[in-house]
């Protein structure tokens, strides 16, 4: 009876799975925490962007510049009104149907009337005209090019939509095709033979999705995946001594903030948000959570250049003046070293969410820290979207977040979403500056990277003045990558894997 | 784990050994109680309060079990989290306890109807395995220790009530407990008389063991971050927290994982081998 | 044995029932707004705004109220239509078969696995109670039943994936991928069934049948085979039924440490996410799952002892 138990489990073992048994191991496997939460751009398109699956209208450089992509060049009209796209000729995609500019506009129109980025542009229409896309605006507005290069606005093929306008199926023009796809978890590609571009050297890729920052970890460290996004801080040390991978990083335009609602009687003074950044001892937080040096003594970290202005005078910690602050507002100690002031104690409520595993970690290192200068903080970490709608109701006291500023490649995107004289969701809260509201605005109006260079800088040295919103950290991404494997690089706006220009070391 | 189908494993004789596994038992868990009791008292620091300069310091005589990934005192977080740990399992066991046993008395009682319905309501509970049962609760108030206490108690008193009703049904069939009656002794001499001498074992077995299991639940359900949140120091918590260190600081990870292996082993030699 | 499956089906009706009622109550005691937390789920939290939130009211109708939905789900239930993921756009029906299959895959390793390593060491250990390899199981299972899933599993990635190299850590999609999940499962599972089939073997070897089987004259291996087996079997298979419970709820933890695609991962998932029609699609099946297998241990209990027959 053991005997054919132990045949049979055997057996079993060596049977399952024999249909995704891709032997081969030139098979690149990838590994991060992002679900595949769906077929459409507008809930997964971040990933088939970064596998090389889709592709946009327009591309980003390094330094977050516009560059040629499905369009290979573009005009705009005198007024700033209307953008012509040039489409890049014989693309097709990968059911071998060619890149059309009716199937641009197909694709540009679904992505708009779904959440994500395209409906908060001025966009009029949006037109096929011969093999142009022609999209007009009400009011001129710079960023469209950003706009367009943005994981939603995914070019997918005529075929990949239903009736209704849903995506049934993932059909791109990238290097690479999906060959298998089980939401959410796993993908897997293979080069496409018919790509427009260079041919990339890697013939296959797998994603799989990994909550779990140790399994991640674990995994890099074993050698089951070749490149293993995002480490957290622990696994980062302790990989970064193995022989078998290289840990890479790159500062990111994500920065961890305090979101503070400055229509709260205890935050309604500039001195109040003054003490507590000042309260804040960035540096501790660096060391000890993140592990890399990171206090952000502005909103922007240095590698993105355009918008941060090296002239501002840095934040700074220092809790004997954060105190006096506070007592200069009328705010006294009492038996617990609590401040006080006509009867009502500083106590704040601040909102955070788990999903990055680090902000609750920061949220409690916080708690401690304003403590020393006697504000009482209850955290309350919860989901991420209690952050918009605690926004929305008004109860938000403060929020811990970490702010992506590069949810298009050019941070003016999230600018004008969060920093609306009316105040944005995920950035000010009852806040508005009629310099700020000025200087905002017209940058959203000029292209020219020179002449909005001093826009930027004053739109910086006022967030910095008045804190709307309070800088703590700035990210960096990190990455475990296998010594297999040659010319990877990190990109900076986490498009991107790189999966078309890698190759296996020989 | 959060089994409540083994009264027939526990109901099935074997000759009594000596209970050397139980003493065993009841002097780990006895020691592991004074240890979560006692520490706040002789050593008096704040589980949540940090130093960023401590951060994974190893034991010392200054810190006798060292710190964490935020520089809090692992042994205050330590006897806090075995507190809570403890705490729950306790309170969800007596909460369990008490009216599964005394349902179960009823229900052999008075047979019929009542019988009936305790015993659909018994099966309402055994159909969906308990940590799913509890998941669920979680999900509904999400984030407080409440959830779990409930969820476990739902999930563990099924057990007193079969057992108690198996066993009751039994005895008030025989002579002795027919001759009280007979002689009119109320319900209660009987409970105290008759009754619970027999049962009372069998219940210390049963709440050991379900302490265990709901200890070992409230870990597995720290580690899948379903239940108290941080910085509520809890044992699974803990060991989620600490397993990326795992090479920094084995130390750190070692010590609620130790806790989690001492505590569910007590009860188990406590609940002793039938209880398997 | 027609009146014990007719239990079965009535417990299958039961856990339709509570897992219902329960989400019913979810979906009324759920804090914060679903809209939200839905579109949270949908776009990830760099893209959660008021906008997304209200594109999502819209399209799923959420003004309705809690007793409308109930009302409905039941009567989709009726038609097997466990309706649509608020997540992910796909039908939960899918969502749930892709993932069962994955969980019983694991499932089935881990059974088949905890039988080759728990019974034959428990036997063995049986046949010489008190001696050293009793006293060494003992010592072994209480240990492993002392440890949280995800303490072994750990142990397991340390030692044989990232220390020894041999086996993938997680993953899946790879036979060898099966191996430590399926390991983890196992070795819980085997630390209790080595210790049914121990006091079981004891019994049986302590018994005059034994005795005289091989008074007549049969070789140690005989008298085990002749007597031993079938006699010990029952309770092995009657302590499956209860294991079962124990790997239900193991693969919640064992499926999110090991990236396992299963039923478990996705329930946690999907109470995180608040897709309430996902939540209550899977505690469906993992109950109606844990109905079936004990439907299948008490037809096989009846197989292995023809004598239950007449009880």
């Amino acid at each position: 009876m053991l005997h054919t138990l132990s045949v049979l489990a055997l057996g079993l073992m060596l049977g399952i799975g024999h249909a995704h048994a891709a032997a081969g191991d030139d098979i690149l496997d990838i590994v991060a925490p992002f679900e595949i939460s769906g077929t459409d751009p507008s809930t997964a398109g971040d990933l088939f962007l970064k596998m090389g699956v889709a592709e946009t209208l327009v591309g980003a450089d390094e330094a977050g510049k516009p560059v040629a992509a499905l369009a290979s060049s573009w005009e705009l009209s005198d007024d700033g009104t209307v953008w012509r796209f040039k489409l890049r000729p014989n693309v097709t995609f990968h059911d071998g149907s060619p890149l059309t500019a009716q199937a641009v506009v197909a694709a540009l129109t679904a992505a708009k009337g779904k959440p994500g980025i395209l409906n908060k542009a001025p966009i009029e229409g949006i037109s096929p005209d011969g093999n142009d896309v022609v999209i007009r605006l009400s009011e001129p507005f710079a960023p469209l090019l950003a706009f367009l290069a943005q994981n939603t606005t995914a070019i997918l093929a005529p075929a990949a939509y239903d009736d209704k306008g849903r995506v049934t199926q993932v059909i791109g023009t990238g290097p690479y095709r999906i060959s298998l796809l089980q939401a959410p978890q796993k993908m897997t590609v293979e080069r496409f033979d018919g790509y427009w571009g260079e041919k990339p050297s890697i013939r296959a890729a797998s994603y799989l999705a990994v909550g779990r920052g140790e399994t991640r970890a674990l995994m890099a460290e074993s050698g089951d995946a070749d490149f293993v996004f995002n480490l957290d801080p622990a696994s980062r040390t302790r990989l970064s001594r193995s022989p078998k991978v290289n840990v890479l990083s790159v500062s990111i335009p994500r920065s961890v903030l305090l979101k503070i609602n400055a229509g709260d009687p205890l935050l309604k003074d500039t001195r109040a948000r003054q003490a507590l950044s000042l309260a804040v001892d960035r540096e501790g937080i660096a060391a000890a959570i993140l592990r890399y040096p990171a206090a952000a003594n502005q909103l922007f970290p240095p590698s993105v250049a355009s918008w941060h202005n090296a002239n501002v005078q840095p934040l700074a910690y220092d809790s004997a003046k954060a105190k006096a602050l506070l007592a200069e507002l009328g705010w006294k100690p009492e038996a617990d070293g609590i401040l006080a002031k006509d009867g009502q104690r500083f106590t704040l409520t601040l909102t955070t969410y788990p999903d990055r595993p680090e902000l609750p970690l920061v949220a409690a290192v916080l708690q401690e820290q304003l403590k020393e200068v006697g504000v009482a903080i209850t955290i309350n970490s919860t989901n991420s979207s209690e952050i918009p709608a605690t926004h929305q109701d008004g109860t938000l006291q403060m929020g811990l977040v970490a702010r992506n500023f590069a949810l298009v490649p050019d941070p003016i995107g999230t600018m004008l979403q969060d920093y609306p004289p009316q105040g944005g969701d995920w950035g000010s809260m009852n806040w508005s500056n009629a310099e700020f509201d000025q200087a905002i605005k017209h940058l959203s109006k000029v292209s020219d990277a020179a002449q909005g260079q001093p826009l930027r800088e004053k739109a910086v040295s006022i967030l910095q003045a008045e804190l709307p919103v309070i800088p703590i950290a700035w990210y960096q991404q990190t990455a475990a990558v296998s010594k297999k494997l040659e010319n990877v690089r990190l990109d900076p706006f986490e498009r991107d894997f790189g999966l078309a220009s890698m190759r296996w070391a020989q | 784990m959060m089994t409540a189908t083994m009264s027939s494993a526990i109901t099935a004789s074997e000759p009594k050994r000596l209970p050397v596994g139980r003493i065993v038992g009841f002097t780990v868990l006895a020691l592991v109680v004074l240890f979560a009791f006692l520490t706040p008292l002789v050593w008096p620091v704040d589980p949540t309060k940090q130093s960023l300069r401590n951060v994974l310091a190893a034991p010392s005589w200054s810190e006798p079990l060292g710190y964490d990934h935020l520089g809090r005192s692992m042994l205050a977080r330590l006897a806090a989290a075995l507190r809570l740990s403890l705490g729950l399992a306790f309170l969800s066991v007596l909460t369990a306890a008490v009216p599964g046993a005394l349902l179960g008395i009823l229900a052999a009682w008075k047979g019929g109807i009542v019988d009936r319905a305790l015993s659909v309501l018994g099966d309402v509970f055994l159909a969906l395995p308990g940590l799913l049962l509890v998941l669920m609760l979680t999900a509904i108030a999400p984030d407080s220790p409440w959830a779990l206490y409930v969820g476990i108690s739902l999930v563990l008193w099924i057990e007193y009530f079969r057992l108690t009703r198996a066993t009751t049904r039994t005895l008030i069939t025989s002579p002795a407990v027919q001759a009280s009656r007979l002689l009119g002794f109320g319900p209660a001499y009987i409970i105290r008389r008759h009754l619970w001498p027999e049962i009372a074992p069998m219940i210390l077995t049963v709440a050991a063991f379900g302490a265990a299991t709901a200890i070992m639940a409230i870990a597995a359900l720290g580690f899948v971050s379903v239940g108290v949140r941080p910085p509520t120091p809890e044992l699974g918590l803990m060991m989620t927290e600490l397993l990326p260190y795992y090479e920094e600081a084995p130390h750190a990870l070692l010590q609620p994982i130790i806790a989690v292996f001492l505590l569910v082993l007590s009860l188990n030699l406590i609940a002793g081998r039938k209880a398997q | 044995m027609t009146r014990v499956l007719g239990y079965r089906l009535f417990q299958a009706l039961l856990v339709a029932l509570t897992v219902g009622v329960l989400t019913f109550i979810m979906i009324r005691a759920l804090p914060g707004d679903m809209a939200y937390r839905i579109a949270a789920g949908r776009y990830g939290y760099d893209m959660v705004n008021t906008d997304a939130a209200n594109a999502v009211r819209t399209e799923l109708g959420l003004d309705q109220g809690g007793t409308t939905a109930l009302g409905q789900w039941f009567s989709d239930l009726v038609r097997f239509d466990l309706g649509v993921s608020v997540v992910s756009g796909e039908a939960v029906i899918d969502e749930v078969r892709h993932q069962l299959g994955h969980t019983v895959e694991l499932a089935l390793a881990a059974v088949l696995l905890s039988l080759l390593i728990g019974p034959p060491l428990g036997i063995l250990a049986g046949l010489r109670p008190g001696g050293v390899i009793d006293r060494g199981l003992l010592l072994v299972s209480s240990t492993l039943r002392a440890l949280p899933h995800f303490v072994v599993g750990l142990l397991l990635i340390i030692v044989l994936a990232t220390g020894m190299g041999v086996l993938p850590a997680a993953g899946h999609g790879e036979p060898q991928n099966l191996i430590l999940p399926a390991l983890t499962l196992a070795l819980g599972l085997a630390a209790v069934s080595s210790r049914v089939a121990r006091d079981a073997m004891a019994g049986v070897a302590g018994s005059p049948y034994y005795a005289f089987g091989r008074t007549k004259g049969l070789s140690d291996a005989q008298v085990l085979r002749r007597h031993g087996l079938r006699n010990v079997s029952v309770p092995i298979v009657t302590y499956l039924g209860v294991q079962f419970i124990y790997l239900i709820e193991g693969v919640v933890v064992v499926e999110t440490l090991f990236a396992w695609p299963g039923i478990g991962h996705a329930l946690v998932h999907a109470i995180f996410a608040r897709d309430v029609p996902v939540i209550q699609g899977t505690a469906l099946v993992m109950g109606l799952m844990f109905v079936l297998l004990n439907a299948l241990v008490d037809l096989a209990c009846y197989l292995i002892d023809p004598r239950r027959q007449a009880a």
